[in-house]
This record gives structure tokens, C-alpha cells and sequence, in this order.
């Protein structure tokens, strides 16, 4: 019982968290933005894990640097996904419920694209590489630097974005599209500009996930789809386009993840997160910060 | 004079005919893409690299005639069905002349029904399971000696001999861990180890830290890690962060990896692990030679247990070859009937199972992976893991 209360547990749900909060914000911007269901998600962090290594492997330079490259990369990825595929998918759909089951199929296509373009082009050999693995003693219990540093990028990155979104014009627009599409179109907000940039940030974010990502497990081409699952079990604890609400989520799945383990046994991981996710939908189904209204 | 030009003219016309002799068309499915294509790689290198090889020495020598090499694969995408389709493609549709095998136990005992029914042989080579030993001898057989019953008396054995009195064991909840689990738990018994902890976690594991901190409570003499790839790397960077400090730690899956080392470099030294091949037996000159070719051309090192297989599967298929031809009941008598010389060491069927092998267990020393159980097979002596790096 002591255990519960030691600070080892708790570091490790924290970096748990951190991960999994940014790994789903990209996504939930995305969906709150848009309602596009983006399952390529965990490919977009896998080619951000990809980034990180090469970058690491052929000229040094660590990920706490390339996860800027990625930012851009990823981004700019984003906003050309965005101008070719998903935004015909958002014309061409009349209804919400037309446009997830659209960008659903023509996102599943990019994901699989990417894999195997990244199969072909590296092999799907595993690969990684040494960072920041020294240990460091912290009261009465000791982590790996790396991790510290997933977790301070990590939760900066969120809070960052969320002040982007309570204070920065471009942030509020974004909000108010989220909240009010139509409203937001009529009072002068531009709509298309305003969805490309919340995809290019959506698919940077998730590039400088798999940055991160890339210190604490190895990469290869298939790494992304469990990170989608997690991102999009996060997003639905925290209510669909629930920025914050996601973060939330993050806390509560990391927190059943290490504390459910401690509690219980391994083997009862998946049965917990899965319960709470199936007691989340049945009871609260707009997510535990969600709004009914935001989602329709 | 024209008995000169003659004899030119009939040596000409026979170097021409072997240039053009058709190319062996040898068949076999990817797991390109899906579940096991990460773990597929390495096999497919070592299929290529055979390739090469045999092709820039002059082609496969089929019953004393050279013949190129050349492949005719499809992405089975790790899908047993789908594998059925493709070899059942290669027999029928693409008339192969030989096959080589998929990758994983569960895509070999999905096949072996269509080569039964086509009387068509395979040397199989990434599959342990002790199903496989249920299949019908006939048309395929396993170079490899890890199956999980054998592969838990032998470690058994060696952590009795390493003094150990109790352990710890955690365990993916995929198949092959899970059936080592199911072996293991009573050979610990019967070797009078006391299991004081057991417990299973999911693939999709992201973090182990609360389990490994039950592990450390419980204080066992040693600790058993049964993991796949992605989930030996959770296990030795927590181990490593909350200071698990046993000096014997058996790590499944994972350790033979290149990615591995490049990982965790010295602090995976001393990690027990499974495995029957390492370059450093002497008494294998061609293990060696293998390694660095394989680098070479890969620019990576190959793994210790799927790209050795790979190739031996290859080379006994090549050996056989050159004594039988490409008939089939003649290639099936010679399979099963002859000892090959392979970079695993010698290999003789009994059935399906390669009984020239003994089972083994390497541990991770100076960076490479070398035999230390039993005895008489070991290239250096189990050592105590040093304290983490």
C-alpha cells in the first residue's frame, strides 16, 4: 500500500499522462475543429519518430531539437492533407455524420500509405536510439532523464496550447469554430484558413509526439496504430473537441493504467481502461468534460 | 583443325545452354505488412542475401546444373488465410519449383495443409510451437530447438544451477509467451524454484513501472521477463529506473534485436535470453562469415534467432537441392534423410524436428549474444548480471 503513495507510481502516471495528452490533442483539434476522424493520426507521430531518429542517428542532433523540424514538417504535411483530401471530404458531405465516415475511409487510406511507404523506404526493421537515459534521483526515487523530459515537453506543449486558445486571435477563431461553425462564419472569421491551420497544428503536434515518443521506445512503420487507439480513448474520456477536457482524459487513463496495475494486476489493464471507456459512453456519453451541445 | 572447331562449337552451344537455362523459381509469402511484418524483416534479408549469394556464385546447383535464383513473393499481411492463398497461387498459378517459408509459427501451421496436399516440401525455420509437433511428417520440418516444453527444463536446470531458489515471472498475454509460461510454471516447480510472483500484462502495455515495483517487493532471486520486442524495452528501462538489482534476469523476446543494443548498449550485458545460434562457435566457421555478410549488405546486425533460421532454411534447401534436383519425392527423401551443414550447425530430421540441435539459453556478454547453457554447447560461461549502467 505504501507503493500507492510513492512517488515512482506516480512519475510514471505523469509521464503517462504527458504522453498521452499530447498524443491526443492533435486529434481532438482535428475532430473539434472539423469532425474529421483522423486515423492516421499514430502514422503522422510515427513519421515524427522516424524524423527524431534520423536526425539523431545521421548528424547528432538530438530530438529535443528535431521535434521543431517535426513541428514544421508534419505541419506543412498537414495543411497539404488538409487542401487536397479532406477538405473535398468536408465539401462533399452534407451531414456530420457523412463527414466522419468519409474522412474516416480516406484517412484509413493515408494511414496505410504511409506505413507501407515507410516499410518500403527503411524496412520495418525496429529501430532507436540512446538519449538522455541517465538516472536521476529524486527524493526517495529515481527516473530516467528522458522521461523527465517527455513529460516537461510535454505538458508545456499542452498548456501552450491551450493559452494559444484563450488568448491568441487565431486560437479564439479556431475556438469558435469548434463551438459555433456557422456563427463563426458570419461573423467574419475565416473559415478555411482557420481549419488549415488547426489541421497543420493537429498533424505538427502529433510529429512532435513521435519525437518524444522516439527517446522511450523504438520506432517502426506500424508503431502508430495503439497510439491512435489511446488518442482516441482519451479524447471520447475528455469529451469529443474538449481541449482541456482531453488532458483530463489523459490524467484518468494514465492514472487507471498505473494505479488500476498497482491496485489489482497487470493483466487487468486492458479490462479497466476498457470499463471505465464503455461506463464513460454508456452514462456520459459526451466524455466526462464534454458538453452535450458540442457534440451533434 | 576441324575437330578443334568442333569441339569449340560443342563447348560454346553447352555454356550457352546453361546461360539460358531457366532460372529456379523459388516461392514464398511476406508478412510485409500487418502484425509480424517488423519481425518479418530480417527473414526476408536473410532469404535475399542467399539470393545474392548463390546467384553470384554462378547460380543454385540443381542436381549439378547452375540455374539463377529468383523469387516469387506476395505480402501475406501477417494473415494466415491469406498466406494459404498465396502458397496455394505459388503451386498452382506461378508452377514454382520451390518454396521457402513464411514467417511465425501461426502461418506455418496454416500452410502446411496446402503443401500436404500438393506433396510440395518446405523447410520451415521461424516457428516454435509445440503444435508443430502434431503436424503430419511428410512435407515440412523445423530447424529450431526452442520449443517452449524443452526450452523450460533446459532454463530450469540452469537457474538451479546458478543457485537460484525463487523467481519472479511476468508475461505477455501473446501465444508464444504464453505457451513458454504454461511450460515453465512446472519445470520451476520441479526444480524446487519457489515462483513468487505471476503475473500476465497485455501487448498493448505502455508503461510497467507498478508491476516491476511488485516484482522488486517480492524479492526474488531472479527475475523472468517473458516479453516480446516492444515490451523488453519497457521492461529493462523500468527495471533499470526503479533499480532492480537480481543478477540473473531472463529477457524472451527482445535481446536478440540490433535495435536492442542500440538501445541499452552495455546495460543489456548479462540479460539471459533464448537462442541457439551465435557467430562466436567456432565450431560453426560459416556462423561467422554469415554475420558479417549480412551486414554488409544490410547495414545492420542480423538478429539472433529469425535471420540465422532464415538462412539455414535456405541452405538446407540449397543442399538438398544440388543432391536431388527439383523433383519433389526425391528432394522430400533427401530432406529427411540427410545431415546439412549449416551456419546453425549440423541439421538431421527425425520426423519434423531437428534432433542435431540441443535446446539452449544465451545471455547478452560484451555486446554480442553467446551460448551459455548447457555445458557442452556454451561459447562462454553465464555470468551474474552486473549492476545497471
Amino acid at each position: 500500500m505504501a507503493d500507492l503513495l510513492s512517488g515512482q507510481l506516480l512519475i510514471a502516471a505523469l509521464v503517462l499522462a504527458g504522453i498521452y495528452g499530447l498524443v491526443a490533442l492533435g486529434l481532438n483539434l482535428i475532430y473539434g475543429t472539423m469532425r474529421l476522424l483522423n486515423v492516421a493520426h499514430g502514422e503522422i507521430l510515427m513519421l515524427g519518430g522516424y524524423l527524431a531518429y534520423w536526425c539523431f542517428t545521421l548528424t547528432g542532433v538530438g530530438p529535443i531539437w528535431s521535434m521543431f523540424l517535426a513541428l514544421v514538417l508534419a505541419g506543412g504535411f498537414g495543411a497539404v492533407v488538409y487542401r487536397t483530401l479532406c477538405r473535398r471530404v468536408l465539401r462533399s458531405a452534407r451531414l456530420i455524420e457523412q463527414i466522419e465516415a468519409n474522412s474516416l475511409l480516406v484517412l484509413f487510406g493515408v494511414s496505410i500509405i504511409l506505413q507501407n511507404a515507410i516499410a518500403l523506404s527503411f524496412t520495418a526493421t525496429a529501430r532507436a536510439y540512446p538519449y538522455l537515459d541517465d538516472i536521476v534521483r529524486i527524493g526517495g526515487f529515481q527516473v530516467t532523464a528522458d522521461r523527465l523530459v517527455v513529460l516537461g515537453i510535454g505538458l508545456a506543449l499542452c498548456f501552450a496550447v491551450i493559452l494559444f486558445f484563450r488568448f491568441s486571435g487565431t486560437g479564439l477563431a479556431i475556438r469558435a469554430l469548434i463551438e459555433q461553425p456557422d456563427a463563426a462564419h458570419l461573423v467574419g472569421v475565416d473559415v478555411e484558413r482557420m481549419r488549415t491551420i488547426a489541421f497543420a497544428l493537429g498533424f505538427g503536434i502529433a510529429g512532435v509526439a513521435g519525437c518524444l515518443i522516439s527517446m522511450l521506445e523504438q520506432v517502426s512503420p506500424f508503431m502508430g496504430f495503439p497510439f491512435t487507439i489511446a488518442a482516441f480513448i482519451v479524447i471520447i474520456l475528455g469529451g469529443l473537441g474538449n481541449i482541456a477536457g482531453g488532458l483530463a482524459g489523459a490524467a484518468v487513463l494514465a492514472l487507471i493504467e498505473v494505479y488500476g496495475v498497482a491496485l489489482t494486476s497487470a493483466s487487468m489493464r486492458s479490462i479497466l481502461i476498457y470499463g471505465v471507456f464503455i461506463a464513460i459512453l454508456v452514462w456520459r456519453p459526451q466524455g466526462l468534460f464534454g458538453r452535450r451541445s458540442v457534440v451533434r | 583443325m576441324k575437330k578443334l572447331l568442333t569441339a569449340i562449337a560443342a563447348a560454346l552451344a553447352g555454356s550457352i545452354a546453361a546461360e539460358a537455362a531457366e532460372p529456379v523459381k523459388i516461392g514464398f509469402s511476406e508478412s510485409k505488412t500487418g502484425l509480424f511484418a517488423q519481425a518479418a524483416t530480417s527473414q526476408y534479408q536473410s532469404y535475399n542475401l542467399w539470393r545474392e549469394q548463390v546467384n553470384a556464385a554462378g547460380g543454385l546447383d540443381v542436381a549439378g546444373t547452375r540455374r539463377m535464383v529468383e523469387f516469387v513473393s506476395y505480402d501475406d499481411q501477417s494473415n494466415p488465410g491469406k498466406a494459404v492463398q498465396i502458397y496455394e497461387k505459388l503451386i498452382t498459378d506461378d508452377k514454382v519449383d520451390l518454396l521457402l517459408a513464411p514467417w511465425g509459427t501461426s502461418l506455418h501451421l496454416a500452410i502446411a495443409g496446402v503443401i500436404e496436399r500438393y506433396k510440395f516440401p518446405v523447410v520451415g525455420n521461424t516457428a516454435a510451437s509445440v503444435q508443430l509437433r502434431k503436424l503430419k511428417a511428410g512435407n515440412i520440418w523445423f530447424p529450431t530447438s526452442l520449443f517452449p516444453d524443452r526450452q523450460s527444463e533446459v532454463l530450469a536446470a540452469l537457474l538451479k544451477d546458478r543457485g537460484v531458489s525463487s523467481a519472479a515471472l511476468v508475461t505477455n498475454q501473446l501465444p508464444y509467451t504464453q505457451e513458454n509460461k504454461s511450460f515453465v510454471v512446472p519445470a520451476l516447480k520441479k526444480a524446487g524454484i519457489e515462483l513468487v510472483l505471476n503475473e500476465d500484462y497485455p501487448p498493448d502495455v505502455k508503461d510497467l513501472t507498478a508491476l516491476l515495483n511488485k516484482v522488486k517487493n517480492a524479492k526474488p532471486d531472479a527475475v523472468l521477463a517473458y516479453t516480446y520486442p516492444a515490451d523488453a524495452v519497457l521492461y529493462m528501462k523500468g527495471a533499470r529506473e526503479i533499480g532492480l538489482d537480481q543478477q540473473t534476469q531472463v529477457v524472451l523476446l527482445g535481446p536478440q534485436y540490433d535495435f536492442f543494443g542500440k538501445i541499452f548498449g552495455p546495460a543489456r550485458n548479462g540479460i539471459l535470453t533464448m537462442g541457439h545460434w551465435t557467430p562466436a562457435r567456432k565450431d560453426w566457421p560459416s556462423a561467422r562469415a554469415f554475420a558479417d555478410a549480412f551486414k554488409a549488405r544490410w547495414k545492420t546486425d542480423p538478429d539472433f534467432l529469425d535471420a540465422p533460421l532464415a538462412y539455414v532454411s535456405a541452405e538446407i534447401l540449397q543442399q538438398a537441392v544440388a543432391r536431388a534436383g527439383l523433383d519433389k519425392d526425391r528432394l522430400r527423401e533427401t530432406v529427411a534423410g540427410t545431415t546439412f551443414a549449416t551456419i546453425n550447425g549440423p541439421v538431421r530430421f527425425e520426423g519434423v524436428m531437428n534432433v542435431a540441435l540441443p535446446t539452449m539459453i544465451s545471455q547478452i556478454q560484451g555486446g554480442t549474444q553467446h551460448i551459455v547453457w548447457p555445458p557442452r554447447e556454451r561459447t562462454a560461461e553465464a555470468i551474474a548480471k552486473p549492476a545497471w549502467k
